[in-house]
């Protein structure tokens, strides 16, 4: 057996450099947590002024409207709005209201039992079409800017194939489309497994099930090694408010009615007829090729729970000749709050929008390149960084964007 | 005739004579308890004359049955009878002892195994038989008697009880095999760190950080995590987690709703129908006011 070597005074010597650091964090932790904290999220001051049932419409309205056409946001059933909104310098909501551009966004509430049989359709023909109607009463105008994120970004691909009149421009976020792809473990697991019985069981698919399912995504990063990061941190205040207003948002989960889960996991995850022109709602097929408005398909190169190729196929489906993709190199909630994206999204959909209004373009447009089907893509320049490494980063506790399923 | 049939007759002739002394004791201690009353027209309509007839009725009955008892070849036939009630409990002995045996065999050839070796990031071939030869025991065993067709009165509330048992040993049985699983990475990132800290002492290269080992450990463990979480053995368990989570969850339910129906207050049944109903309706009137508003051209 060979000779180990270890310097077993150095070790000694460390551990007790380490204890005495501890000590003094404590210390300072202790103050930190019990100190006032600023943890408040969606600060933004807001109306709401439309409600029907759980849903309600909030109106973001800037100092100076300098956009004709106010922009809808819908955001998905899992999870709250409140995401675009998250804090005063990371909030997609604000970058829009310093532009002059009108926000609305629904806030799809919390369903009880009583909406377990509320199905997509009600979703996408009731619901949001009552909102697009009132808004375009409200105005005067014809159509508006519709924006989605994730299942609110499907539910938008669906609404712009249905009422393409309604619709003046499309944005989708990290909108999953084709769900013929084993490239994400939710892909995996909705195809393979009978979750959408859960649903039924409980009366809605509970929102502290799903939580609980996303964090088995990444246990060691999510339940674990997020939490060392915490006691490491918990002496800085900046870090401490950041992270609760993090853990805030990721575990404000409502519940999703049970009948649109069923739907959603049968009709897209495990039959994909959404991206086929197969799906239907009440009978009124979704047929990709109506949407002939132009469409802006943003979505993440690292996004584990709709991955790029859940997304990418959408501008080719459509009947729209203006359609640009643009893949940003980071994960499923980067794309809204992280500092890097926050300087790209928000500004690039202000621009794309205010270019389709008709006026004068202000500035250089980014470099883009076009796709067979004639669809504009555009890569980032930044360095590239291997998917191991963007994972240690996404899941890096000190930063307060802790990806999280969605 | 030898001496064994000679034995038989005469403890059948003694259980005999047993027997119809029985019979005899119980017709006099009717006949003493309500020897004082008359038998006049007015007094057979006395409620105790109507009790002494129904003893009476009841002692002959009685009587009778223990007379036939008397006979040897009735009586062999009861004993008979009677054999079969043991058998039937060494039965269901027998097979529960045999699944315990089998259960106790499979976790000494389970024990066995420790200390093998415990291949990093293969997941292939999980040995979860312990779990498997439990649920099989349990299916072919212990099952069948939850299943046994429940009779009378009650039998629906029974059967309801006996699901619900049921339903909760199949849901405890896949989540243990669940968490079971879960550990199974954690094992394994222990496995792979002991090497490489053996491998870092045999250069010198031993840190005096703990974090730097903590890091190692955190990277190998997700690494362990998205082999696991993606193999279809992994689906498997997990599917059949959540079906037997839902199957339990249906059992409890129904018991629940038997209990809550003595309670006047609602059940989630109750409401479901109400909130179906309620939801057609305001599907019916909102489809309505927008044909309306598209007939007024608004």
């Amino acid at each position: 057996m060979s000779q180990t070597n270890i310097a077993v005074n150095l070790i000694l010597k460390k551990l007790a450099e380490t204890t005495g650091k501890a000590k003094i964090k404590v210390r300072k932790a202790s103050e930190v947590l019990l100190s006032p904290l600023d943890t408040e999220l969606s600060k933004t001051p807001y109306e709401v002024v439309y409600k029907e049932d759980r849903v309600g419409l909030k109106y973001y309205k800037p100092s100076e409207v300098k956009h004709k056409y106010p922009l809808l946001i819908v955001y998905a059933l899992i999870n709250r709005e409140t995401m675009l909104d998250l804090q005063p310098g990371r909030s997609v909501v604000q970058t829009f209201l310093d532009s002059g551009l009108e926000v609305y966004m629904v806030d799809w509430g919390y369903p009880t039992r009583k909406d377990k049989y509320v199905t997509i359709d009600d979703h996408v023909n009731g619901y949001m079409d009552n909102i697009v109607d009132f808004i375009r009463k409200k105005h005067g105008l014809p159509q508006i800017n519709l924006m989605g994120i994730c299942m609110g970004g499907a539910f938008c691909v669906m609404y712009s194939a249905l009422h393409p009149e309604k619709i003046k421009n499309l944005v989708t976020t990290v909108t999953p489309t084709n769900f013929d792809t084993d490239k994400g473990l939710l892909h995996v697991w909705m195809k393979y497994t009978d979750a959408f019985l859960m649903g039924e069981s409980y009366g809605n698919m509970p929102g502290d099930l799903m939580n609980l399912g996303f964090l088995l995504l990444n246990p060691a990063r999510l339940i674990l090694d997020k939490y060392v990061g915490f006691f490491e941190n918990m002496d800085d205040k900046d870090f401490v408010e950041n992270f609760i207003r993090m853990e805030k948002w990721i575990f404000d989960s409502p519940d999703v009615p049970a009948a649109t889960f069923h739907q959603f996991v049968t009709d897209c995850y495990r039959k994909n007829l959404l991206i086929q022109n197969k799906l239907e709602l009440n009978g009124r097929r979704v047929d990709l090729k109506n949407i002939t408005m132009p469409l802006l398909n943003f979505y993440g190169q690292y996004d584990h729970l709709v991955p790029p190729e859940a997304c990418e196929l959408l501008t080719k489906a459509v009947g729209s000749k203006d359609t640009e993709d643009i893949c940003l190199k980071t994960g499923h909630i980067g794309i809204y709050v992280s500092s890097k994206c926050q300087r790209e999204f928000g500004p690039k959909i202000i621009k794309w929008l205010k270019e389709r209004e008709g006026e004068p373009k202000t500035d250089k447009s980014p470099e883009t390149s076009r796709t067979p089907s004639g669809s504009k893509i555009r890569r980032e320049t930044v360095k590239y960084v291997s998917p191991k490494k963007i994972i240690g980063k996404e899941s890096k506790p000190a930063s307060p964007d802790l990806k999280k399923a969605k | 005739m030898d001496q064994d049939q000679k034995k038989e007759t005469a403890i059948g002739s003694l259980f005999a004579q047993w027997t119809k002394s029985q019979a005899d004791l119980w017709e006099d201690m009717i006949r003493m308890q309500f020897g004082m009353s008359d038998a006049s027209e007015k007094s057979r309509k006395n409620p105790l004359h109507q009790t002494q007839k129904a003893y009476e009725s009841g002692s002959k009955i009685l009587g009778a049955l223990i007379s036939t008892l008397s006979e040897p070849e009735n009586l062999e036939s009861a004993l008979k009878g009677m054999d079969s009630l043991p058998e039937f409990m060494m039965h269901i002995t027998q097979q529960a002892y045999e699944g315990y045996l089998e259960f106790q065999k499979k976790i000494v050839e389970i024990a066995a195994k420790i200390g093998q070796h415990t291949e990093a990031y293969k997941f292939e071939g999980i040995d979860q038989n312990i779990f498997k030869v439990w649920r099989d025991i349990y299916e072919k065993e212990f099952r069948q008697y939850l299943n046994v067709p429940q009779l009378g009165l009650n039998r629906f509330h029974q059967e309801r009880i006996a699901r619900l048992i049921d339903t909760l040993n199949i849901f405890q049985a896949s989540l243990n095999e669940f968490i079971y699983m879960f550990y199974i990475p954690i094992e394994k990132s222990g496995a792979v760190m002991q090497e490489k800290i053996e491998q870092l002492a045999e250069k010198g290269e031993i840190h005096d950080n703990f974090k730097e080992y903590y890091n190692m450990w955190i990277k190998t463990l997700e690494g362990h995590y998205m082999t696991l979480l993606k193999s279809p053995e992994y689906a498997e368990v997990m599917n059949n987690t959540i079906n037997a989570l839902v199957q339990y969850r249906e059992a409890k339910q129904e018991v629940l709703y038997d209990i809550l129906k003595e309670f006047p207050i609602p059940t989630n049944k109750d409401m479901d129908e109400l909130y179906n109903d309620l939801y057609i309706l305001k599907k019916k009137v909102s489809d309505l006011s927008r044909k309306l508003e598209e007939s007024r051209g608004v």
